[in-house]
This record gives structure tokens, C-alpha cells and sequence, in this order.
């Protein structure tokens, strides 16, 4: 509300007085003034002048002008910008005193009209239907009307302020006669402001219910406002003191001469200590380097260990049925056969770099009954490879080799120490030996041999770790088809040879040229060791013949047996009785020998070459052998003295031999080589692993016992007596 | 007076501008990274050291967390505390200090 030109006001109010002064120029309007103002006494301020009728009468003229007459004209500012006084900018006539913005409307006003309507259709804008809301809104009305006189009151307004208050209090009083009137119980208008308020809540309670009453505007600032006060959470405070970072102290004093002195005596330092400081950070960038290379082996040892097992792994899962049938297959109809058994392939090992190979050697490792060794090289001694390789394959990995040795003319043979399972020695066709240490990789031979003399001058067929020296060192022995069975002792850091024995032909000595003699050699094609007595062995010679030897003696032999008539492969004693040994030739016989007895107890005759025969680990009657037909023989000279109980063809005849054959020691399988490089293992089936029974009378006897016992019952059978000498009882049994 | 006994060694006298750090604790890493900042900003700002001890104070805030002190300066004399690991007294350019340390 802005309240401008006061000087009207005032204007008016002067003339309000003077009309009052007056007094009955009025209307019908002014009597009833005048009584109520006969009731009052007027106060008069102290200053106010007392004039007389004829100066009261007087007129005085007041010229309103539009101008302000008290505004100044000729006011100046000083400029500091112009350096001079400048005339200020005229004040605009308008002075504010106080604004206030408001809402209230007229009651008259179109917008009024228009709530009044509105809130007659909706109801009150704000909803209270609670009486007790209703009451203290007219309360606050009552305040209101004296304050600004609003609502159904301004009607009155006109009155003037001065009557506000007493307006306020008549009107309440007429409303209080309005509703009573309406009311069904009478009651007196003359009675007192307080004895109507204590009434009044009925009557609002009637006038709420009787419609068409006109309803009042409402304030809309009259509301009812609550509240809760819930439950204050009760702040706490936990703190913990840390440890403050440590501090140092430190201080010093820049110069000029300090700086340059530093500089003097780094520079000297630099130059006593250049040439060492330079030499240093090379030997430590090759340290470092060198360092670092072990490391990265280290890592890769882990991975390729880690990529293994999963190989390894992956493996298992597809061979699982091949898996399942090496240790759970036995096959049911051996049942129904009488001596007669069959072999179940398994896996087939082979290496892709050995594809044209023969396999030449198959060893059993002695400590990892699944780990097995094979040598690849040739027999065709036309065709010789200028590359042969040493693959150590375990079963449980058929797809790839875990060891892989490499050399570069084929490897005949090849032994793996028995106790120490990491030393391989191998022997190789152009008459070199090498001991490799699996455990430092496969890369470098930690013994080789060197030299013309050091060496056999022809192919090394055989090799075999014999017992430790007396001063502990490791030596293995060879022979070759140049005749000589040499020792090999590993020494600190060479090869030490000695020749065991030289096999000269008896009575083999024939013409040379200039009418010198020359004594003939037979050359030596395999090797055996004597099971208990370390000191004896047997060499197959390529034209037949059997030796015994001993380390003991290199001139004589033990005893000579004429046993084929064409090279002798192998020859192998018995697991269970160390007089009996077996041997195969390409003659095509097995001849089964006892120690010292010149004829042969058993001989059988397999239709081709024979390449491998072995003495099963399990049974004391049982051999088997491989020939170039392609074809697996298992004896059983117990169930069958004269026929083998299993002949198997493990590759095609015309295509493929088979050249090399192993016992596994600890589970009922053979390996089988052939000549295409590849080693297949065969499950042997129940009928071919008969162990003995013991007597009823005698379960206490252990299956060595009863397999010798066996063993001794048969040879008893074939036995013949040698002519002029008796029996040698004693001998054969010495063990048992 | 060293000025004075440069000018007599005039031609004996090599000047030697490679950094060299005369104190420091801080680990290896970090103080090859601080003497190759405060190398470059002592050369990009050869004549302002003020500038050039604002410049390196702010980089080393950002890079090393904040309240480092740098001091820039020919001839200057300081006893500090700082935290254990977070100093670095350096010469440079043969007349030049610069000292850095950390404190919270």
C-alpha cells in the first residue's frame, strides 16, 4: 500500500475537523454521530491555539499547485571526473514512505466477487471442518477489523479510522444478534461481550449448520499449523589420534664458495672413481641380465609344469575309456578259454619327429613305474639318419613325450640308472656313449664320449648301468659290434673306459696280409647281466654264439653256448630264478638255457625273426616276444609248453615289424616298438598273468616261493640228464 | 669473494652445471622425478626464481600431495623440519640452490 501525497491527507483531515467543528451541516448520518460523540470528551493537544468564533470563521486559501514547492532546484554535486560542481538530477516528487505489498482485496472488487463465488461452489479454499478452527478464525477477524478494517466491515470504513474500534465491537455485537436471532433459543442482546463469546460456540455450531448463510471470506493466512517433535538421536562423538608421520630436521647455509666447493669435490670424486664406476655398471648390467634370464627360466619352468599338468588333464579326458580299460578291463571270456589269453591295446606314443623311425630300445623307468624310455634310430644300416632321439613318454600323457633327447646319428640303446632314475645313458650307432641328466633339461649330455680311442669303433647295441664301484662312482658297460664290452666310469668331469673283455673267436685266427695272423672278433649284439652275482654276464654275438662272462677276468670266457645260428637280439634272465635266461635270435628261435647246461631246455620256433624277448616281472613261467611278422608271443610254459598262449598281431605284416618289447613292472601291460617310430601299449588279459595257487595245505607259502616251486617242477620235466655228469640239484636251487 | 677467486683461476676454473645433490632421504624414484622437475623449471625460469619456486612448489603440491616449501636462491640459510623422506637439497648451475621439503 503506498501512501502518497500527504499533504492531501492533511488537507482532509483539516476539513473533517472543520465540518466537525460544525456540527449539524450533517446528514441523518451525522445525528447519530453526534450522540455517540456527545458521550466522549474531546482531548485537545497542549499546542493547539485557541481561537476565537470570528478566527475559526475566517477563510483561509490554500492554492494546491502541482509543483513541489519544497523540492530544491539549484542543487549541485561536485564532479571529480569534471573537476567542477555539476547540477544534481531533480528528485522525482514521489516519496516513499513505507511499502508494503499485500493481498487483501476489496470486498467490493470483481476478483472478490469471484472467491466468494468460487469458494460457494468448492467451500473454503482451505478445508476446516473442525469448529474449533471456525471459532478462531472469527477471533482473528475480530482483531483484523481494528487493525485494517477487512471484510464485511469495510462496508464501514468509510466511517473513518478513528471509529474503527468501536465499529469492530458494535458489529460483533450485531453479529452476535444475527445469530441469536436465527437461533432457536432466545437470548438476551444486552448482555455482556464475555457471556456472548461463552456463548458464541453454540452459535457458530448453528450457523455452520443452517445453510445459506452468506458465507464470509476467508483468510487465507488463517490456518491450523501442527506438529510432532520426535525423537532426537543423541549425537556422540569418538575420535582416535593417529601417529603423526615422522619428521626430521635439517638445515644448512648456501654460499657461493659452498656450492662451488661441492661441485670441486664431486667433480674429483667422479674422476678417481669414473673408470671403476663404469666397469662396475657393466658387470652389474650383465648380473642383472643374468639374473634376470634365471628368473624368466624359473617362470617358464613353472609355466611348462603348469601347462603339463593340464595337458595332462586334457588327456585324461580323452583317453578316459582307454583309462578306464588300462586298470579296470579284464576280459570276461578269458574265463571260458583254456590257456589261451589275448591283448588289449591301449595307447598308441608316438612323436612327430621320429615318425620314420625304428624304435630301437624300450626301458621301464625303475622308480616311475609309468615313465618308460624309448630310443629311435635305425636297423637298416643302409639307411641311417644323421638324426636320432631319446623320448621318455609316461601313460599318463600318450600325446607327447615328457623328456625329448635329441642327438645327432640314431640311438641304439639306452639304460636308466635303478637308482638314480634321472641318469639315462644312451648308445649310439656310430659307437659314442652319453649319460644325460634329465633333471637339467635335455638340451646338453653331461658325459659324452670323445675321441677315436675313447669310443667303440662300430654301433654300440647294448648298454647297461652296473653296480656302483667300491669307491662309489657310477659306471655302466657296453658292447658293440666291434667286439669289446668296455666300463665306462663317470669320473669328476670325463668318461673313464676300460675294456671288460674283447671276444675273440676260438680258434678264429686267420691269414692276414704279409703273412701276419689276425685274430677274429665276434661282435657283440647284446648284454646281460647275472641278476645276484654282479660280476657275470652273458653277450649275444651277431654270429650266434652265447658268452659268459665275467668282469673279473678279460681273457676267458665262463662258458660258450652254441645257441643260434644267426645273431642273437636279446637275452634275458629270469625274474625268479636267476639260472634260467631266454633268448631270441633272427633265426627265428627262442631258446630258453639254464646256467651251465649246453642245450637249450625249451626251444621254440615263431616263424621270423625274433626281435625282443623278456621274462615277465609277475610270473616265473611266463615270457614274451616280438617279431618281424608283426606279431606278439606270450608263453606260458606252464599251461603250454609247446605253444605259446597268446599270438597277437599288433601292426600289419607287410607293412610294419616290431622290434622291441618291455614288461611294465608293476602293472599287467607290455610295450611293443615297431619300425614306424611308434610304441603301443597292450593290456595283457587275465589268462595271460596266471598266478599260482597255493596248496591248501600250505597257504602260508608267499607267491615267490610257489613261482619257484613252479618254476622247479617244470624244469624237472625237461631236464635231461647231460651226459657223464649228474644232475645239478644244488645249483638250480640254491636260492629257494 | 668467490667471485674474486674466479676471476684469478679464470682459466683453471670449470663450471660445472649438472645437478647435484648435496642432501636428500627421499626414495629413488621420487628423486629422480623431483631433481629432473626442479632442473627444468630452474632453466625455464633461469632469471625469476621467485617464479621458479612457485612453479616447482605447485607441481610438486599436485604430484606429491600438498604443503611442499621450495626455496630457489644464490645465498640463503635454512634449519627446517620436515616429514622423514620429503627433502631434497639440490645445486644446480653451479651457483644455484634449490631446497624442497615437505611439511603439513
Amino acid at each position: 500500500m503506498q501512501v502518497a501525497k500527504p499533504k492531501e491527507g492533511k488537507q482532509k483531515k483539516i476539513r473533517g475537523s472543520k465540518n466537525k467543528g460544525e456540527g449539524g451541516g450533517g446528514g441523518g448520518d451525522a445525528d447519530d454521530f453526534d450522540a455517540w460523540m456527545k458521550s466522549r470528551q474531546l482531548i485537545k493537544p497542549d499546542d493547539q491555539l485557541d481561537l476565537t468564533e470570528a478566527e475559526l470563521g475566517e477563510e483561509v486559501t490554500k492554492v494546491l499547485t502541482p509543483t513541489n514547492t519544497n523540492v530544491l532546484r539549484n542543487l549541485v554535486v561536485f564532479s571529480f571526473k569534471e573537476g567542477e560542481y555539476v547540477s544534481a538530477p531533480m528528485p522525482g516528487n514521489t516519496v516513499t514512505l513505507i511499502s508494503f505489498p499485500g493481498n487483501s482485496l476489496h470486498v467490493d472488487s470483481e476478483e472478490a466477487r469471484i472467491q466468494v463465488e468460487e469458494s460457494d461452489e468448492i467451500g473454503y479454499p482451505l478445508p476446516m471442518p473442525n469448529y474449533s478452527v471456525v471459532e478462531q478464525r472469527e477471533t482473528v477477524m475480530e482483531g483484523e477489523e481494528e487493525g485494517e478494517g477487512e471484510g464485511e466491515e469495510d462496508e464501514k470504513s468509510d466511517i473513518g479510522s478513528k471509529h474503527g474500534h468501536i465499529a469492530g465491537e458494535e458489529e460483533e455485537a450485531e453479529e452476535e444478534e444475527d445469530e441469536e436471532g436465527k437461533a432457536t433459543e432466545g437470548e438476551a442482546a444486552t448482555e455482556t461481550e464475555a457471556a456472548g463469546e461463552d456463548e458464541e460456540q453454540g452459535g457458530v455450531q448453528q450457523a455452520v449448520a443452517t445453510p445459506g448463510k452468506k458465507r464470509k471470506l476467508i483468510n487465507q493466512f488463517n490456518y491450523c499449523e501442527r506438529a510432532t517433535l520426535t525423537y532426537v538421536n543423541p549425537k556422540r562423538n569418538v575420535d582416535t589420534q593417529t601417529i603423526p608421520p615422522p619428521r626430521s630436521q635439517f638445515g644448512a647455509n648456501v654460499l657461493q664458495w659452498v656450492i662451488y666447493d661441492t661441485y670441486m669435490e664431486d667433480y674429483e670424486e667422479q674422476q678417481k672413481t669414473g673408470h671403476i664406476h663404469g666397469d662396475q655398471r657393466r658387470r652389474s648390467t650383465k648380473k642383472s641380465f643374468k639374473k634376470k634370464t634365471a628368473l624368466a627360466e624359473q617362470l617358464n619352468r613353472k609355466y611348462v609344469r603348469c601347462w603339463q599338468i593340464l595337458e595332462r588333464m586334457i588327456n585324461q579326458n580323452i583317453y578316459d575309456d582307454i583309462g578306464n580299460d588300462y586298470r579296470y578291463w579284464e576280459d570276461p571270456a578269458d574265463e571260458y578259454r583254456e590257456g589261451e589269453g589275448n591283448l588289449l591295446p591301449l595307447w598308441k606314443f608316438q612323436y612327430e619327429k621320429t615318425k620314420k623311425m625304428n624304435v630301437t630300445e624300450i626301458t621301464f623307468n625303475p622308480s616311475y613305474y609309468d615313465l618308460f624310455a624309448v630310443c629311435f634310430g635305425s636297423h637298416d644300416f643302409l639307411k641311417q639318419p644323421n638324426e636320432g632321439y631319446l623320448c621318455l613318454f609316461t601313460v599318463k600323457n600318450p600325446s607327447y613325450p615328457d623328456y625329448i633327447i635329441q642327438t645327432d646319428c640314431g640311438v641304439m640303446c639306452c639304460d636308466i640308472h635303478p637308482h638314480y632314475p634321472f641318469l639315462v645313458v644312451i648308445g649310439l650307432y656310430d659307437g659314442n656313449v652319453a649319460v644325460y641328466d634329465l633333471r637339467d633339461g635335455c638340451k646338453e649330455p653331461m658325459y659324452v664320449s670323445r675321441g677315436v680311442k675313447c669310443k667303440h669303433a662300430e654301433c654300440v647295441w647294448q648298454i647297461k648301468w652296473g653296480p656302483d664301484m667300491v669307491d662309489g662312482e657310477i659306471n655302466f658297460y657296453s658292447v658293440s659290434s666291434d667286439g669289446c664290452v668296455f666300463n665306462w666310469i663317470l669320473m669328476q668331469n670325463k668318461l673313464w673306459v676300460t675294456t671288460i673283455i674283447t671276444l675273440y673267436l676260438e680258434n678264429g685266427i686267420a691269414d692276414g696280409p704279409d703273412g701276419t695272423k689276425v685274430t677274429l672278433r665276434s661282435g657283440g649284439s647284446c648284454v646281460q647281466f647275472h641278476p645276484t652275482d654282479t660280476a657275470v654276464f652273458l653277450v649275444g654275438t651277431e654270429c650266434g654264439l652265447i658268452y659268459k662272462c665275467s668282469t673279473a677276468f678279460s681273457s676267458k670266457y665262463l662258458m660258450t653256448y652254441y645257441a643260434h645260428n644267426m645273431s642273437v637280439y636279446r637275452i634275458d634272465y629270469n625274474r625268479f630264478d636267476s639260472n634260467i635266461f631266454v633268448s631270441c635270435s633272427g633265426d627265428w628261435r627262442v631258446k630258453v638255457w639254464e646256467d651251465m647246461r649246453a642245450d637249450p631246455l625249451f626251444i621254440f620256433d615263431l616263424g621270423s625273426a625274433v626281435g625282443d624277448v623278456k621274462w615277465a616281472p609277475y610270473s616265473s613261467t611266463v615270457f614274451a616276444a616280438v617279431t618281424t611278422e608283426g606279431k606278439v608271443h606270450v608263453f606260458d610254459l606252464n599251461v603250454n609248453k609247446y605253444k605259446p598262449i597268446c599270438v597277437q598281431a599288433v601292426v600289419p605284416k607287410r607293412k610294419n615289424k616290431l622290434t622291441r618289447l618291455a614288461f611294465n613292472e608293476k602293472l599287467p601291460f607290455i610295450v611293443v616298438g615297431d619300425e614306424k617310430g611308434v610304441t603301443t601299449s597292450l593290456k595283457l588279459s587275465p589268462n595271460l598273468r596266471i598266478m599260482v595257487k597255493p596248496p591248501k595245505k600250505q597257504l602260508y607259502l608267499d607267491q615267490l616261493t610257489l613261482q619257484n616251486a613252479k618254476l622247479e617242477k617244470l624244469l624237472s620235466l625237461v631236464r635231461e640228464l647231460p651226459e657223464g655228469s649228474p644232475v645239478p640239484d644244488a645249483a638250480t636251487t640254491a636260492r629257494t | 669473494m668467490a667471485d674474486d677467486e674466479g676471476g684469478k683461476e679464470g682459466d683453471k676454473k670449470i663450471v660445472h652445471t649438472y645437478p647435484l645433490v648435496k642432501h636428500t632421504d627421499m626414495k629413488e624414484e621420487m628423486r629422480q622425478e623431483v631433481i629432473d622437475l626442479s632442473v627444468s623449471v630452474c632453466e625455464k625460469y633461469s632469471s625469476n626464481y621467485e617464479l621458479a619456486a612457485k612453479t616447482i612448489k605447485e607441481t610438486m603440491d599436485k604430484k606429491f600431495g600438498i604443503y611442499w616449501h621450495v626455496v630457489v636462491g644464490e645465498g640463503f640459510g635454512f634449519e627446517v623440519s620436515y616429514e622423514t623422506e620429503n627433502i631434497l637439497y639440490l645445486f644446480f648451475a653451479g651457483n644455484l640452490a634449490v631446497v624442497l621439503w615437505k611439511c603439513s
